[in-house]
């Protein structure tokens, strides 16, 4: 499509009531195959359309603006989108978070969260419109990326059942919609690599068998069979796949390298099938590693990189800053967030596994913001639950 | 999903804040979950005169928090012992599944504020 089309186009679908986002989301493989240009004016609509949405509907997010001197007549074009204003991303976890939101609270019907290491949950609220778009959105990029319809999914997570409202779990847990079988290993908050080993291994044969959860618990279950000269060998096409970051809450980072070595010399499966995902609750999407390991974000979304020490300024690709999110798959509130992430992006917007899109690298939390995600937060209760577990027993 | 009550309460709450001269802070968290509710009550003998709360977490238990501080002011602590758990359970309105646990917050806001029985105001 030439470049000048894509709005037009957009343009019409909206016309004729069809919602272009959702258009965008179904067709993201030929979108991955578009240049920059036309991404960008693909953005520059969507992104601008919703930033009217929430100008209209939310008073708070007007105030903002109007602070800035931002209105809907600014944002037309996606050399426009810098100008919107975000919010920052703590703004979720305050006691009036109510503000935030565009759509009345009885049109809201999800409430999703995440807790870091303060204990103080970040409360993110999502109508129908909104859950759609984000569930739409988010098996799109899996799809995409892994193309699972059949296999088996061990998950290191706990089941959402036991954390109904843990975003990294509620995103995790969307995987077993697309595989044959699953079996969640962490249950109250105890996880035992004994019994991985033994699902795993009446998988074989039967399933490709793919391990899902945060960092710390799957190298939890690659160190065991280290410590205990297990190998295991896992399929030609089983995936190791993260979320949740690689910081653990003794403040210890896992080595992403070492990860990656020790995942393939114990499971058997090449380095490029150990992935890592990147997303923020507040937000709708992940941003997911292809086989070259480049985490793709999904083309609806933008993802802008500000200079650490003047945020109103973009940097380009390469130069590490600020990660801001304008993600237009939001309804409910504004998803234009001013991360704590510090980043960069890939300078080539064009990857080796064909997709053109922006590819981000995250490197570490801001100076000054609380480490926590909701990997942190489990990974500090099931600490806290298991040194109580070994007192209990001393005591006896 | 959200009750009448829970969505006044939360959109309107009337009790939001800290008291700087408080005698009784209640406390109470969930350390998965996150939920966590911060009460300050100021008393003139066994009277409650003021509440003021923070609230982390869902709009079902913010709301919780200024329904417990609303009902609260201006009572004292028998008059708030002798509610019945029946009226306790009609405070919150009609609930989903998925905002029961509120229930249990809101019992064990009135289970703290029974320990603080016999607190006198400084």
């Amino acid at each position: 499509m030439k470049n000048s089309n894509v709005k037009n186009a957009f343009e019409q679908l909206n016309g004729v009531g069809l919602n272009p986002l959702g258009t965008a989301i179904t067709s993201l493989k030929e979108i991955f195959t578009w240049e920059e240009a036309q991404q960008n004016e693909l953005k520059g609509y969507l992104i601008s359309q919703n930033f009217k949405h929430h100008y209209e509907n939310n008073v708070f997010y007007q105030k903002v603006c109007k602070e800035s001197n931002v209105s809907p007549e600014d944002i037309k074009t996606f050399d426009d989108l810098h100008k919107i204003p975000v919010i920052p991303v703590n703004m979720f976890k305050q006691t009036d978070s109510h503000m935030l939101l565009s759509k009345p609270l009885n049109e809201i019907e999800f409430e999703m969260r995440s807790t870091g290491t303060s204990g103080i949950p970040s409360l993110s609220r999502r109508d129908s419109d909104t859950v759609d778009q984000c569930l739409f959105g988010i098996y799109a990029m899996y799809r995409n990326i892994f193309k699972f319809s059949k296999g088996a999914g061990l998950f290191l997570f706990p089941s959402p059942e036991e954390v109904p409202e843990m975003g990294m779990v509620k995103a995790l847990n969307m995987f077993s919609g697309l595989f044959d079988a699953t079996k969640c290993l962490v249950k109250r908050a105890s996880f035992k690599p004994e019994e991985a080993i033994e699902v795993l291994e009446n998988w074989e044969g039967r399933h490709t068998r793919h391990i899902i959860g945060p960092p710390f618990l799957v190298y939890k279950l690659v160190k065991y069979l280290k410590k205990n000269n297990i190998r295991l060998n896992l399929d030609k096409n089983s995936k190791v796949i993260n979320l949740g970051g690689w910081k653990r809450f003794t403040g210890m980072e896992i080595s992403r390298s070492e990860f990656n070595q020790e995942c393939s010399e114990y499971l058997n499966i090449p380095e490029s099938a150990v992935r890592d995902m990147y997303g923020l609750v507040e937000t709708n999407g992940l941003s997911i590693e292809c086989e070259f390991q480049n985490k793709h974000v999904s083309p609806w979304t933008h993802f802008s990189i500000r200079d650490h020490k003047d945020i109103n300024k973009e940097v380009r690709p390469g130069r590490r800053g600020v990660l801001f999110i304008y993600d237009p798959t939001s309804l409910s509130y504004p998803a234009f967030i001013q991360t704590e992430d510090l980043v960069y992006l890939k300078e080539n917007h064009q990857c080796e596994c064909g997709r053109n899109s922006q590819q981000v690298v995250y490197l570490s939390r801001i100076k000054g913001a609380e480490i926590g995600c909701c990997a942190i937060n489990l990974e500090k209760h099931m600490d806290e639950v298991e040194q109580k577990k070994k007192s209990e027993k001393v005591e006896l | 999903m959200y009750n009448s009550v829970i969505v006044d309460h939360f959109t309107n709450p009337s009790n939001t804040g800290e008291i700087t001269d408080k005698d009784i802070q209640i406390k109470i968290g969930n350390s998965v979950c996150g939920d966590t509710i911060f009460i300050d009550i100021k008393l003139d003998r066994d009277h409650i005169i003021n509440a003021k709360f923070k609230a982390y977490g869902c709009a079902t238990s913010i709301a919780t928090a200024d329904i417990f501080s609303e009902y609260i002011i201006g009572k004292s602590f028998k008059e708030i012992q002798d509610i019945s758990v029946t009226e306790r359970k009609e405070m919150l309105g009609e609930l989903d599944p998925s905002q029961m646990h509120c229930l249990h917050i809101l019992e064990e806001l009135f289970t703290k504020l029974d320990e603080h029985q016999g607190d006198t105001a400084c």
